[in-house]
């Protein structure tokens, strides 16, 4: 086909002028710090004074012997564990009961939903409230005749983990039980019919029919609640802050400490770099589960 | 029967999962006289002198209407930014076009807590620092590749043929953008303009680092800031949070159905 050179020209300024606007914000904002993070953690920079040595893998090898980034690296594991148990445990039962109610089902779902799109900030302010020592938890232990249960959630250092972990599933829960009830409604019915005249009641329908069918969809939760949970901050930060001393601590607020509190830029970078490298290597997992579930 | 069992677990469960809310909701009502009942006992007389003292002395009213802004702006941004480029991607033959996507598919990778430290010093390197439009160029460019992916997504379904077509008759691509493709891609105009509102509003980390002038700072600044100074103040906290989660939960109410697909589509990020 003939092509005149001034139309190729007029494509090319097409082209110039659709992609421009995303590309430059993207490149300047996401791709250049993405860049920079790597090449600061190389560095001993303060983050304010204009001079910057390369100290090679100094940061790197501080980090392998620093008790605290494991042990923030560690909580952050603990906190996910928690959170997958229940998002993917109890987000499974809760969508495959969902599926089989009609009455309010719209209601039910939209109560289960709800706390999904409240604001991480809210989320942490609500629930450092009901986690007070006199707060509505505790109180509620009280009155089933559980007293003896009741602590102060948030500043005790065996609790307040799993404490904020708990609140950061009530905020994301809703998600999970969307995704499953999706992947439910993908299972060929003729599947339940025939283990129904096999003479299987609904637990092993379940257990044979419904979970091996849920395989991908599982596992895609599973991935979505790893890298969700390790980019938590908002609910951390606004709460406990890492504390009681460390034993809340994750990634994110440990490097907000070290990065943006106390200068330590190189430092800072250099825990920024670990967690981007394990959500990274989750985000490809998960994209290749989700290709192969929509080939 | 066991329709019965199944119907009253998860009643119990859906309650149990808004009670947070309702609490919430009941205490920011209550008068301080009231606040010695236990949490969940509705307030007997409510008041929205709370609320009041909130907007006004507590100064949300200033946070409300910055958020208002930045969401709005990142919003109507985000969709044409991100619409363009997917036309670009798909209708457009130009070599290289495989090393953008995975330039853009880079985004989907990156967390945001990874390289806030860097994208301050870029902000601050535009003397952006305390500016609206800091905080808006920094959420455009952390979720621009979820919705370049969604608009692609609704793009590739359009016909070829269309697109040729209207090449034919003589116009323009960007008539063709605006009067062929983006009327069959309003599903994804809708979806974006829900999921980078709510994001732009709930985001914390990004404001922290960005505002630090009160009258710049958002409802979840604000918020955070009102926390670590008035503790107690747990009526005060509690509008100002119900005031933050009012006009998203508005929306996800109207708005269920384009939300539930929104988020599991954008849920990668």
């Amino acid at each position: 086909m003939f092509l005149d050179p001034e139309s190729r020209w007029a494509q090319r300024l097409n082209l110039f002028l659709f992609l421009l606007p995303a590309l430059t914000i993207y490149i300047l904002f996401a791709i250049y710090p993405t860049i920079s993070v790597v090449e600061y953690s190389f560095t001993d920079w303060d983050g304010i004074s204009p001079e910057r040595n390369f100290v090679g893998l100094a940061n790197y090898e501080r980090l392998f012997s620093d008790k605290i980034f494991w042990a923030a690296f560690r909580n952050t594991f603990v906190w996910s564990g928690v959170v997958i148990v229940i998002n993917v445990g109890l987000g499974l039962v809760i969508a495959a009961m969902l599926a089989r109610v009609w009455k309010a089902r719209l209601l039910i779902q939209t109560c289960i939903v709800l706390p999904v799109v409240i604001s991480p900030m809210a989320v942490a302010t609500i629930w450092r409230w009901l986690y007070q020592p006199t707060g509505a938890i505790n109180q509620v232990l009280e009155v089933v005749g559980l007293g003896g249960l009741a602590t102060p959630w948030l500043g005790s250092p065996d609790a307040a983990l799993y404490a904020l972990a708990l609140a950061h599933s009530w905020s994301t829960i809703g998600l999970s039980v969307v995704i499953f009830l999706a992947g439910l409604q993908a299972v060929d019915e003729n599947l339940y019919e025939a283990a129904h005249v096999d003479g299987a009641n609904a637990f092993q329908s379940f257990r044979h029919v419904t979970l091996p069918a849920l395989r991908p969809v599982t596992a895609v939760v599973f991935i979505l609640t790893l890298t969700q949970s390790f980019k938590v901050f908002d609910i951390v930060w606004a709460t406990t802050q890492g504390g009681p001393i460390r034993f809340s601590e994750i990634l994110s607020t440990y490097m907000y400490k070290r990065g943006a509190l106390e200068n330590q830029y190189g430092y800072g970078s250099a825990i920024g770099v670990a967690l981007l490298v394990i959500v990274s290597l989750a985000t490809v997992v998960y994209m290749q589960i989700q290709s192969k579930e929509n080939r | 029967m066991g329709r019965w069992i199944l119907f009253f677990v998860l009643g119990v469960i859906a309650i149990l999962m808004v009670s947070p809310l309702i609490l919430t909701v009941f205490t920011s009502l209550k008068p301080t006289t009231e606040l010695g009942n236990p949490p969940w006992a509705p307030p007997v007389s409510p008041t929205f002198e709370h609320y009041v003292r909130v907007w006004i002395d507590g100064g949300f009213s200033g946070y409300f209407f910055n958020t208002l802004v930045i969401s709005a702006v990142d919003a109507v941004v985000m969709i044409a930014i991100a619409s363009l480029a997917a036309y670009a991607m798909v209708f457009i033959e130009f070599r290289g076009k495989l090393a953008l996507q995975v330039l853009f598919l880079i985004g989907l990778m990156v967390p945001v807590t990874a390289i806030v430290l860097p994208l301050f010093q870029i902000v601050r390197g535009f003397g952006l620092v305390n500016t609206h439009l800091g905080v808006i160029f920094a959420d455009l460019a952390l979720a621009v590749s979820v919705f370049v992916f969604l608009f692609s997504s609704y793009f590739i379904a359009v016909p070829k043929e269309l697109h040729e077509a209207a090449r034919i008759d003589g116009a323009t691509e960007f008539q063709i953008y605006r009067r062929v493709v983006m009327p069959i891609a309003t599903p994804a105009v809708v979806t974006t303009a829900l999921l980078e509102f709510l994001w732009s509003w709930n985001d914390l980390l990004l404001r922290l680092l960005l505002l630090t002038r009160d009258e710049m700072r958002t409802l979840s600044v604000g918020l955070l800031n009102f926390q670590g100074t008035l503790t107690r103040d747990v009526t005060g906290l509690s509008s100002g949070t119900v005031i933050m989660a009012i006009p998203v939960v508005l929306l996800f109410l109207f708005f269920q159905r384009h939300f539930v697909r929104g988020m599991t589509a954008g849920a990668v990020k």
